[in-house]
């Protein structure tokens, strides 16, 4: 799941320079952590409303960053022809996609912060570096590049204080490690000298 | 081995660098120069140790993960060594967002592990993706570590030396039982080849004191801090505290490395004090 936190109205107002704004909310991720659903997007044209702005109109798409058919979409939604801009409420893919096919301003209502999932009701954050070159199962599943603040894979660096993380609140993902691997009984994993990560990998460089 | 902790000076002006380097002169065996540290940004420790190296010091040039990526700490160390630099101390480098440029992309395309085997290359004449050398670097590398260990520190610090470290400078050590531990529990993992060089920073006050509890792998120990407490000149106590340190160490490792709060106008009289001069 893509995780995502909503940007302050304020800031979102400021973005806003259109007068007809139609809005548009992403039922998967977005949805699920409660950011970008129905109650969100329909509070988001309350608070925009009050504020001054024209909502043109709204819709929860089924997944904002898979659509197969923009014309459908704007069949559904004619009101989206009569705008002059869309709020994303969705993560950053959703928006990109969105941009693709409008051929007016799109806006993001959200930030995108990281790949995680959900556990029990419960949003996990950072559970994936993306780093197309995954070995997870070295670390006991507990990824290293993004749990680690330095994504470091040979080991922590010797700023934690107490088990805590230098750069915030969070616990050492090295603490975790160990832990995890002693539990599979697969500790001898971290004596791997790990290399540096081939950053060819990445899909962002391979397009 | 006796060495001291120098900061590069934030900005173009290295009169105080300078001032701190000549009283170090003739009391230490080599000149430490730190890199960004604490993630402040600071006049490049390639310039200084360059600056240094010419007046005739010996200079351990510190770099960090933090600030740059393999082409260019390839590149950096490289320039180095032909500038004369021969030791460097790696380190992960404290994140950005604990210094002064917060927002800044923290890079760590290697980490300490990989940095040291990276210089073991350049020193067998190749980069790091395999291409010849015109000419190679010949370092003597060194590493950091805490002394109070947890398990996954134990398995980085048993990596480091595979990688080629020679050396490790520690965090400073404020209880010397806490030390002792360490080097027992390094023993098996330490071949005599390795060198243990003792971090030591001089008490200035029991504030200090307290800071220096806040900062991870030390721990000062609370009779210290009681005795700086009560103490009617507490730097004159903390030099004294040090001095007692350094002593009991001398037998424990092979060196000290001076990183005084401030600059170094006590560090030779440390010194006399700890029998070293």
């Amino acid at each position: 799941m893509i995780i995502s936190r909503q940007k302050e109205f304020h800031d979102i107002l400021q973005l806003l320079a259109e007068k007809n704004i139609f809005i548009i909310g992403c039922g998967k991720c977005a949805k699920k952590q409660h950011v970008g659903g129905e109650p969100e997007v329909k509070d988001m044209k309350k608070r925009l409303e009050a504020a001054g702005r024209n909502i043109t109109g709204w819709t929860v798409l089924n997944s904002a960053c898979s659509i197969s058919s923009w014309k459908e979409v704007l069949s559904v939604n004619p009101e989206i022809e009569r705008s002059d801009a869309i709020l994303v409420m969705s993560c950053g893919g959703g928006v990109s996609v969105i941009s693709g096919f409008a051929g007016i301003q799109v806006y993001p209502a959200l930030d995108t912060e990281s790949l995680g999932g959900v556990v029990c009701n419960e949003v996990v954050t950072e559970q994936c570096g993306m780093c197309g070159d995954c070995t997870i199962w070295l670390y006991g599943g507990i990824c290293p590049v993004i749990q680690c603040a330095k994504g470091l894979l040979n080991g922590p660096c010797g700023g934690a204080l107490e088990g805590k993380c230098e750069v915030d609140e969070r616990l050492c993902a090295w603490d975790k490690i160990v832990e995890r691997l002693k539990e599979l009984k697969k500790l001898e994993n971290l004596d791997k000298i790990n290399e540096p990560k081939d950053h060819m990998k990445k899909g962002r460089v391979k397009t | 081995m006796i060495t001291a902790e120098i900061s590069p000076p934030k900005g173009t002006d290295t009169s105080l660098m300078l001032r701190d380097c000549a009283l170090l002169e003739d009391i230490v065996d080599a000149i430490n120069v730190t890199d960004n540290q604490r993630a402040v940004m600071r006049l490049s420790p390639l310039a200084a140790c360059s600056i240094l190296q010419a007046k005739g010091l010996e200079t351990i040039m510190h770099i960090t993960c933090r600030d740059k990526n393999r082409l260019a700490l390839q590149s950096d160390l490289i320039g180095a060594y032909s500038l004369g630099i021969r030791n460097v101390l790696v380190m992960t480098g404290d994140h950005t967002s604990k210094g002064d440029h917060e927002g800044a992309k923290p890079v760590y395309d290697l980490d300490s592990v990989q940095l040291l085997g990276m210089i073991r290359k350049l020193d067998q004449g190749f980069d790091l993706c395999g291409n010849e050398l015109k000419g190679r670097t010949e370092f003597c590398s060194g590493a950091v570590t805490n002394t109070i260990l947890n398990e996954a520190g134990l398995i980085k610090f048993r990596k480091k030396i595979k990688m080629g470290a020679i050396f490790f400078q520690t965090q400073a050590v404020f209880d010397v039982r806490d030390f002792a531990e360490f080097m027992e529990k390094t023993s098996e993992i330490r071949s005599r080849k390795v060198k243990i060089i003792a971090g030591i920073i001089p008490l200035r006050s029991q504030s200090s004191a307290h800071f220096l509890n806040s900062v991870p792998g030390i721990r000062v120990p609370d009779d210290m801090i009681r005795k700086m407490t009560d103490a009617k000149d507490p730097k004159a106590q903390g030099m004294k505290i040090a001095a007692g340190i350094i002593r009991e160490l001398r037998t424990m490792c092979d060196g000290v490395h001076i990183m005084p709060i401030g600059n170094h106008e006590n560090t030779r009289a440390l010194l006399e004090m700890a029998g070293l001069l």
